[in-house]
């Protein structure tokens, strides 16, 4: 897989881009939660996660750092290349959704994404994951977790916006995420 | 069937998206109190969100607060009153209806205090949500004794000490908006307090400092610029050490110490005995991290402390918190924008009149009488807002009958069984009660041995107007009922209704909205109008020390306390070794080696609350036990392996969780998991911090072995 990571602006996407700052999150969990109400996702379904990191000793100094996960919503995502019926779509403001009539909830995506973002949905035999709260951005809101991020981890920003916040910062760009952090170099 | 009452509420708007009506008010899952927005689609709570139009939360809200609609609806909620039918704790139950429940109450209670004189009943309410007040009001009102959510190792030694030392509440204020720097002393608000969390992680963002003192990595120590990891319950000597370098160095507000702070001299005197050097050996705390943090935080302009329960849990807590406010004093931090701000009067009924909680309705006799009042006069006397009975005492005079027999409990609210130390004693002496009624939203474990449970109702079932300086320290906050579930009752509903049936209820209130009303009169609006306007809010107003003095009996900053000394105590801070320590007993530590800090909370509870919350469970699923890999390597215990932590008292069972940031020495022990995993099957509950009673849940000694 290439690492596409640019410095300035994201890829000619036509959207706004989910900034997260890893140097920022708190590991509250707020944004798994709000995820979860707003998705109204079975258990199981994650399509925001935190991870901890740590708390680990680099050169004497401990640290402890919170990194959230969630679909990255790909320039050309692989996931759709697994799906026999044509249910991902690359919108032109460069989320990719899921078109829930076409699913067949086989799963194969699943196993299609490189980030393990897709979940499956036994209940409602479809697959799901993070499509930056489509219904609330068509509506002129932001992402849940994005409103209820306490730290500013999580913004939902424009191009010009994301080059001025980011500006001397490590970036890992792909699709509408941006990873950004002072403290540590990043890849995706 | 869940159904809107049919009395009017005003919505905030209906949302085109998703078709639901939103209405505005207030999450109570915990005390933080944050704004919330209600979304409701036929008849039915669909989602909880943040208030984007809050002054104070901006529209975030934790973990907690978005589940609130999964524990509303959960399948185990109470849901009606029920009766055990057989022996205590064997789990049958009979449904009642609220007339049998509040008659048996009625006549039990009657019953005894005709046997056992009225000293034999008590009441015991858990961690504030609002209902403090209220339920002060119904123990004195009723005449019985009332212990306090324990605050003897929470709020009180922070607050009284506040009033003893600079007349208020300011270090549970901190202005983050304007800051420069932030001190934070045993607390974690980003995880554990969402407002506050999301102002600090404001003011970090834009470049101020943070300095954190925890014994491990917390997720607010992990933005620290400076990290002092000190051994647990030592804080007193950090804090002295600290306003040593201060006042050595001369980086204290001279012009502030001259006019408004009473005995500087005494207190330059008494922190020589706390050389940064001194305080290394005391507090593990490397002398040089001593003086950077001691520097940073007096010369950076202005700077703000937090400062939460950690520091009312060690030996001598209203030393150790008279030190922290006196580090905030002598460096001119005291309400100033960005430093520590004194909470604004607001045109409500402060929790704290003697109107509302009834405090003068007990007699001389009756406060003297209370358990506990002779050791511990300040959680039991006049400078306690709410005068409380000590609980380790009251679970004694169960037990023995003495000074006085006491053979029933009113507990509202309270997992008492998880919640206070030593549980082997509190359970034993639950279960020797002759009539024991619980108030609660589930089936806890301190539920389960009750005689009768009452089913109360969640914040998005009830109606009232908040204001406190844990929710904001200038604004009263709208609560409103927006859904009835089963046939649960709102706090306030059922103390009216149970101080109706036991005879006091003219010293109540008729009805919830009487309640409001009367909470809402100085400000002139009564329920109905301000259901209307939705919230109230003040400007801050800084330095009001200037024109009114501050609110001491000397009206100054008293580092010298007159009112110590006349009760016996040092008018001065001192540390104060914890009983249980390698320093303090060596022979006991022999046999148990390690210091055993419990009390930490995890991100996604509160207290003992929403384990059974699956959305929040999938997120920390078990207890771990926070062990250095070195100390594991020794006993051969394996990163989520299973760990034994023992102490004189009993012992539980979690799992490790290796990690690097622990001292070998420590351990930290997650507390109000239920069942073997209860932290305070491990907790002394005899030696109590001086004056005040708390227990000395941070420092205590312990062995681990693997599961």
């Amino acid at each position: 897989m290439p690492v596409m990571q640019s410095e300035e602006g994201v890829n000619g996407m036509l959207g706004k881009i989910l900034l997260v700052d890893i140097d920022k999150c708190v590991g509250c969990y707020a944004c798994e939660v709000a995820c979860k109400q707003e998705n109204q996702l079975s258990l199981p379904s994650r399509w925001c996660i935190v991870t901890r990191v740590g708390p680990r000793k680099i050169r004497d100094e401990m640290h402890l750092d919170f990194v959230p996960g969630l679909c990255l919503q790909c320039e050309d995502p692989t996931c759709s290349y697994f799906c026999s019926v044509d249910a991902i779509i690359k919108r032109e403001d460069g989320i990719v959704a899921i078109d829930k009539e076409k699913c067949t909830g086989c799963g194969l995506c699943v196993y299609g994404c490189p980030y393990g973002a897709i979940y499956i949905d036994k209940e409602r035999k479809t697959v799901g994951k993070c499509s930056l709260c489509i219904s609330r951005i068509d509506h002129g809101l932001e992402p849940s977790c994005v409103q209820h991020c306490i730290s500013g981890s999580l913004r939902f920003v424009t191009q010009e916006e994301l080059a001025e916040i980011t500006r001397g910062m490590h970036l890992a760009v792909r699709g509408s995420v941006c990873y950004t952090s002072s403290k540590w170099k990043l890849t995706l | 069937m869940a159904k809107r009452r049919s009395e009017k509420i005003q919505p905030m708007k209906v949302d085109e998206r998703t078709g639901a009506t939103v209405y505005k008010s207030e999450c109570w899952n915990c005390n933080a109190g944050c704004d919330a927005t209600v979304w409701v689609k036929d008849e039915k709570v669909i989602r909880i969100e943040g208030d984007p139009s809050s002054p104070v939360t901006k529209g975030t809200l934790c973990a907690k607060g978005l589940a609130s609609k999964d524990i509303l609806y959960h399948p185990e909620r109470l849901k009606y009153p029920i009766k055990r039918v057989g022996g205590r704790g064997e789990g049958n139950w009979q449904r009642i209806s609220w007339d049998e429940a509040l008659d048996t109450i009625a006549s039990r209670f009657t019953e005894i205090e005709q046997k056992y004189g009225n000293d034999s009943i008590a009441c015991i309410t858990g961690t504030s949500r609002g209902w403090v007040p209220i339920i002060t009001r119904f123990a004195n009102a009723w005449g019985k004794q009332w212990s306090g959510p324990g605050v003897a190792q929470c709020f009180a030694p922070r607050a009284i000490s506040g009033f003893l030392t600079i007349g208020g509440l300011a270090i549970g204020c901190a202005d983050y908006g304007s800051t420069q720097c932030m001190l934070v002393w045993g607390a974690n608000p980003v995880t554990t307090w969402q407002w506050k969390g999301a102002a600090m992680m404001e003011a970090w963002g834009r470049g101020a400092k943070l300095i954190v003192i925890d014994p491990v990595i917390s997720e607010t120590a992990s933005k620290a610029h400076i990290w002092l990891k000190l051994r647990p319950g030592t804080d007193a000597a950090l804090a002295l050490a600290m306003l040593n370098v201060v006042i050595n160095e001369e980086l204290y507000d001279k012009e502030f110490v001259d006019r408004w702070c009473l005995g500087f001299d005494k207190l330059k005197e008494r922190v020589q005995e706390y050389a940064p050097e001194k305080a290394e050996g005391i507090t593990w705390v490397p002398k040089a991290k001593i003086i950077e943090a001691a520097r940073v935080y007096a010369t950076t302009k202005p700077a703000c402390i937090t400062q939460e329960v950690a520091v009312d849990q060690n030996a001598d807590t209203i030393s150790t918190c008279r030190a922290i406010a006196m580090l905030a004093a002598t460096t001119g931090n005291i309400d100033i924008p960005g430093g520590n701000v004194f909470p604004m009067p607001l045109p409500i009924r402060s929790a704290f009149e003697p109107e509302h909680a009834l405090n003068d309705h007990l007699t001389k006799e009756q406060h003297e009488r209370r358990l506990g009042s002779q050791e511990y006069p300040l959680l039991s006397g006049k400078f306690n807002f709410f005068p409380s009975a000590h609980n380790a005492t009251l679970w004694k005079a169960i037990l023995t009958s003495k000074p006085y027999p006491v053979r029933a409990i009113y507990n509202h609210g309270s997992n008492i069984l998880l919640a206070f130390a030593n549980t082997n004693i509190v359970r034993k002496a639950l279960l020797s009660l002759d009539f024991f009624v619980v108030v609660d939203l589930f089936m806890t474990p301190t539920a389960e041995i009750a005689d009768i449970l009452l089913p109360a109702a969640s914040w998005l079932e009830r109606d009232m107007a908040h204001a406190n300086l844990e929710v904001s320290y200038n604004t009263v906050h709208l609560q409103q009922k927006i859904v009835q579930i089963g046939e649960c009752w709102s706090d306030y509903k059922i103390l009216n209704e149970v101080a109706k049936r036991l005879g006091f209820g003219e010293l109540m209130f008729n009805t919830e909205e009487d309640y409001c009303d009367f909470v809402l009169k100085p400000s002139g609006m009564n329920w109905q109008e301000f259901k209307k306007k939705g919230i109230l809010t003040v400007p801050i107003t800084y330095r009001r020390y200037e024109r009114d003095g501050f609110d001491t009996p000397s009206g100054n900053v008293e580092l010298y306390s007159l009112t110590l000394k006349d009760m016996g105590y040092d008018p001065l801070p001192s540390y104060r070794e914890p009983t249980e320590s390698p320093v303090s007993n060596p022979e006991l530590a022999k046999e148990y080696p390690l210091i055993l800090t419990t009390g930490a909370r995890e991100p996604v509870f509160r207290h003992s609350e929403f384990r059974n919350i699956p959305v929040l469970r999938q997120i920390w699923p078990e207890p771990r036990v926070k062990i250095n890999p070195m100390l594991a390597d020794e006993l051969d215990i394996k990163d989520g392996g299973a760990v034994i932590v023992e102490t004189p008292r009993g012992s539980m069972e979690a799992r490790a969780w290796l990690r690097e940031d622990i001292d070998p020495r420590v351990i930290q022990v997650p507390t109000h998991w239920p069942g073997k995993s209860n932290a305070n099957l491990l907790t002394d509950n005899e030696s109590c911090a001086l004056g005040i009673g708390g227990a000395q849940l941070r420092c205590q000694l312990c062995r681990v072995r693997r599961g």
